[in-house]
């Protein structure tokens, strides 16, 4: 039940009450408090006035009378002072009495008849040289002014007249006065109310066109097309324009200062920066738009129009940035480096998801920690003290620095630059670090090939020094021999010109690895190459317990290559599977043509030692070597490297075998009968790729 | 909002509040005191009495008042002077003035000479009379004409002439003057026109004024009249023509049987009266006289024979 009556009390509440009913009421206050004020007020003064006036009749009365009384009371005429006084009566009706006394108090006339109400001799009695006066009596039926005029003479009292007048008349017509201007008063406010009426309706009737307009303007997206007020002048009138194509041309309320993309140069680009421009106040008043209503509905268009513009330019920004934080976004995420921004106390505000990856957690996990937490302790120190460096000179820092990661020495260069707000101060710290461990180690690798250049000239300058001495050595041993008889002699000779051999050895060697020998390429059978050495020692690997299987490309390749120096590598890639097989095993080659790539590989298997992970790029070395000293010169795979370099190919070797390589693609029986080592490694293969044309083909011999 | 809304309704309330209590100020404030006067309570008055006196009245030319005001003092002087109960009454017309002293209702009259010739018939006697302001105890009539008017050098230029008097029973502004004029044999036909100057009042100069405008070729007041006239007129535009012989001035009579040591007191009093004494200038200024000379019947002999000759009824002339 309380409900109800808030909202019926809440209906005809002021704040809720129509503003029609608000103008009429406070218009009928007004008009009631001033017909009320006015009512009181002028009948107060009319009473005022017309008891004066009342009074000012009676006085002038009493006077008169005495005036026309002084020749008869000189002539004590008795008959004449009663005909004055009984003129009395028919002067006004509201006279009640009039008396004449002499100047010893006696009556001479009166108009009450035979007898007289002495009483009134006893008030209103005139002073010696009091020439009028007016008291009020009370008759208890009635009141009465009575007025006393002295008599005089040449300043001589002669006698005084009396007259007494009926406020009760004069009152009558003080009433009479009032009832008038009281019914003026509310005919006055019946008009009010009635004009009133007209006047709030109008104005509410415009006030709820503009609350419809403002509607209208909401609901166009800010637009002015539904515009419900017309103007009384166009802008195409004021303008004098004839722009027939113009959004703002023809059709009521349309004005190009209060339009966007209007075609007038003026209006158009001041509504688009938001400003109305100084010469459209002109037109505004020059557009006579009527009542302050009315403006205010332009100002509101106008307000429309900028709010618009406003709206619009922002969803274009909002647009950019959201293209520019995408773009940010991708390229922090695809960034392989470790991105992080930490603000002025070191926390972390936002890290990418390489830095995430990098720290083994997610990006949410990672904010508002800060970076020791993050960090290795080894290098936390470091870099917080670089950030705290950072903020107090606002340079950037670089730092290059190494973190052990699951076992492998990660290398980073660490870029640490300011971030500036507004105010030119340092508010935060982005961190950019780069994995350069890759770098690091082709940095190594360019260094090595460097060392091994220098080494190879060195070799191959002192090889062909000393091959000479050594020829001729070799020479006077073997023909000392012939000069010497079976004996010690002859043994030792033998034992030297051996020596001498394996020495032209390590001299041929060292000037094949410094490619300082020549020989000729030519188109050759990449197959019978391989099978020529195969065949060659297939029965020695035999004796060691070792099978050699091939698996070669019956699509006969033919290559351009110099056939002495690929026999060499193929020499050197089965001593070197050999070595790895100190108890025998299975070395498989397998040929392949590559006819997409242009190139054929061939393939050395073993099932030996195998190599470790980070001998694997060492091998290829000059004198590396893990056989026993004497055993080998370390200068086999490092000369292979050369020449298959020199055929614009290349070497390289892979420890363990990859799964299936001496297994597939095998017929089971072959490798069932094939003699096994007792305990088979991890094997190795190396594998050699050369092209099947050079790259840049030599001139073809002159002819003759 | 509410407190808006409360505020709004209280300040509603405040001004229709203010409203009323001015206008309630406004109506409610002042009403004369009131005297309570008991109207039923009424007596019969017993008719006014007059005490007996000496009865005094000035010849009724001008309103009672006027009478009252010029010869009011006189009566009080005589009052005190004689100590006898000496009361002036004012007699509406000249003709009940005459009446009155031969019915013995006014022992002492103040008149004119041509109404002293009348009531000496009826047996008063005059026993005073006054001296004029001009210093003389006789008045003279004039006859006056403008001064660029040369056809009128002597009387009998009067004749075929435009006259204009002051009244027809006036001594000095036509009796005197045409007693004047039937001396040198010049009757009331021999004139072109003879008017009398439109009343009431001020008679005497619109007569001056009738031929100073031209209307008029002369005109005849009594002496003294052109001082006065002077005010309003040039100087010198005006020109005697001729002066009437001096008659004697207003005089004072004691009424048929009056007693004569009344008589005596009062012309006692009055004659020792001077305009040396500043109280009795006053007295005198009042009444328009310099001063009062004993008088007796036969100074007025001149004024009878004037009459005689004139044909007038002295009763039915009216003086100044």
């Amino acid at each position: 039940m309380r409900m109800p009556r808030i909202a019926f009390l809440q209906r005809f509440s002021l704040r809720c009450m129509p503003f029609r009913h608000k103008i009429n009421m406070g218009i009928t206050l007004i008009v009631l408090l001033v017909a009320v004020l006015i009512s009181i007020y002028v009948t107060r003064l009319a009473t005022e006035a017309l008891l004066d006036e009342g009074k000012r009749r009676g006085t002038a009365l009493a006077t008169n009378i005495a005036l026309r009384a002084a020749d008869s009371l000189l002539s004590s005429d008795l008959l004449r002072l009663s005909n004055i006084v009984n003129d009395l009566r028919g002067v006004d009706r509201d006279v009640v009495y009039g008396f004449i006394l002499d100047d010893t108090g006696t009556v001479m006339a009166h108009t009450f008849g035979k007898t007289f109400p002495v009483e009134l001799l006893k008030v209103n009695r005139l002073e010696p040289q009091q020439d009028a006066a007016t008291l009020l009596l009370d008759t208890g039926q009635g009141h009465i002014y009575d007025f006393a005029a002295a008599v005089r003479i040449a300043g001589k009292p002669l006698g005084t007249v009396r007259v007494g007048l009926s406020r009760g008349k004069i009152v009558e017509s003080v009433n009479d006065l009032a009832l008038t201007i009281t019914l003026v008063c509310g005919i006055s406010l019946a008009i009010a109310t009635v004009i009133g009426t007209q006047f709030a309706h109008k104005v509410t009737r415009r006030l709820n066109a503009l609350r419809e307009h403002a509607e209208n303007i909401v609901c166009s997206e800010l637009g002015m097309e539904r515009s419900t007020f017309a103007t009384r002048r166009h802008c195409w009138d004021t303008h004098r324009c004839d722009d027939r194509d113009c959004p703002a041309f023809g059709g009521p309320g349309k004005r190009c200062w209060v339009m966007l993309g209007t075609r007038c140069p003026r209006c158009s680009a001041a509504l688009e920066a938001g400003t109305l421009p100084g010469e459209c106040h002109g037109c505004l008043e020059a557009s006579q738009p009527g009542d302050e209503i009315e403006e205010l509905a332009d100002a509101f268009n106008v307000l429309a129009g900028a709010l618009h513009s406003r709206i619009e330019e922002l969803r274009a920004t909002e647009r950019d940035l959201t293209r520019q934080q995408e773009l940010l976004h991708t390229t922090l995420e695809a960034t392989p480096d470790l991105v992080a921004m930490f603000d002025d106390e070191g926390r972390c505000l936002t890290v990418n998801r390489a830095y995430a990856d990098f720290a083994g957690r997610e990006p949410d996990e990672l904010t508002g920690r800060h970076e020791k937490d993050i960090l290795p302790e080894a290098v936390a120190g470091a870099f917080a003290a670089d950030t705290v460096r950072v903020f107090a000179t606002g340079q950037p820092s670089h730092l290059e620095t190494s973190l052990q990661r699951h076992g492998k020495t990660h290398h980073f260069h660490v870029v640490k630059v300011p971030v500036f707000d507004e105010t030119r101060r340092v508010s935060g710290v982005l961190s950019t670090a780069r994995d350069i461990t890759e770098l690091r180690d082709y940095q190594g690798q360019l260094l090595q090939s460097q060392k091994m250049e220098s080494i190879g000239k060195l070799a191959g300058g002192v090889a062909h020094e000393i091959n000479t001495p050594l020829g001729i050595i070799l020479g006077y041993a073997q023909l000392l021999q012939d000069d010497v008889p079976q004996g010690q002699l002859r043994d030792d000779l033998g034992i030297i010109e051996k020596q001498a051999k394996f020495c032209r050895k390590i001299v041929s060697d060292l000037l094949g690895f410094s490619r300082q020998t020549e020989s000729q390429k030519k188109e050759m059978c990449f197959n019978n190459s391989i099978m020529e050495v195969v065949s060659l020692v297939r029965h020695t690997f035999s004796l060691e317990n070792v099978e050699i299987i091939t698996v070669l490309d019956d699509r006969l390749p033919i290559i351009y290559g110099a056939p002495d120096k690929l026999k060499q590598v193929w020499m050197n890639l089965l001593n070197n599977a050999l070595g790895a097989l100190p108890h025998g095993g299975i070395v498989k080659i397998r040929t392949r043509l590559d006819i997409a790539h242009m190139t054929v590989t061939a393939e050395f298997a073993d099932t030996g030692t195998g190599v470790a992970a980070e001998n694997l790029r060492k091998i290829f070395d000059p004198f590396f070597s893990t056989k026993p000293v004497g055993k080998g010169t370390g200068l086999g795979l490092s000369v292979s490297f050369g020449i298959i370099e020199d055929h614009q190919g290349s070497l390289e070797a892979v420890s363990p075998l990859p799964e299936g390589t001496i297994t597939e693609p095998l017929p089971a029986g072959v490798l069932a009968a094939a003699p096994q080592g007792e305990v088979p490694g991890p094997g190795t293969l190396l594998r050699v790729t050369l092209p099947l044309e050079p790259i840049n083909p030599p001139p073809p011999p002159q002819e003759g | 909002m509410k407190q808006l809304a409360m505020r709004t309704c209280l300040s509603a309330t405040l001004l229709v509040l203010a409203t009323l209590t001015i206008g309630l100020a406004i109506a409610g404030c002042d009403r004369d005191p009131a005297a309570k006067v008991d109207l039923s309570y009424r007596e019969e008055l017993p008719p006014p009495q007059t005490p007996p006196s000496i009865t005094y009245a000035y010849l009724p030319q001008y309103s009672h008042a006027t009478s009252f005001m010029r010869h009011g003092q006189i009566v009080e002087y005589l009052r005190k002077a004689t100590g006898l109960p000496v009361r002036q009454v004012f007699p509406d017309t000249f003709d009940a003035h005459l009446r009155m002293v031969e019915r013995g209702e006014i022992d002492i009259s103040f008149s004119n000479p041509v109404a002293y010739i009348a009531l000496e018939r009826s047996g008063a006697r005059a026993f005073a009379r006054i001296v004029e302001r001009s210093g003389e105890p006789v008045f003279r009539g004039q006859i006056v004409c403008r001064s660029d008017n040369k056809a009128l050098q002597t009387l009998d230029d009067c004749k075929g002439k435009r006259w204009i008097a002051v009244d027809p029973l006036s001594a000095g502004g036509f009796l005197f003057a045409l007693g004047m004029f039937l001396d040198h044999g010049i009757g009331p036909k021999d004139f072109a026109e003879i008017a009398f100057a439109p009343g009431p009042g001020g008679k005497q100069e619109k007569a001056v004024l009738g031929v100073h405008a031209g209307r008029y070729d002369f005109a005849s007041i009594r002496e003294g009249t052109l001082d006065i006239v002077n005010h309003t007129l040039e100087p010198g535009s005006m020109r005697v023509l001729a002066t009437t012989p001096g008659y004697p001035s207003w005089v004072y009579a004691a009424r048929k049987g009056l007693d004569p040591s009344i008589v005596a007191k009062v012309r006692e009093a009055l004659l020792t009266l001077s305009d040396r004494d500043p109280e009795h200038e006053a007295i005198l200024n009042a009444a328009g006289m310099k001063g009062i000379i004993p008088a007796e019947d036969r100074d007025y002999d001149p004024v009878r024979d004037l009459l005689a000759k004139l044909g007038l009824d002295p009763s039915k002339v009216i003086g100044e």
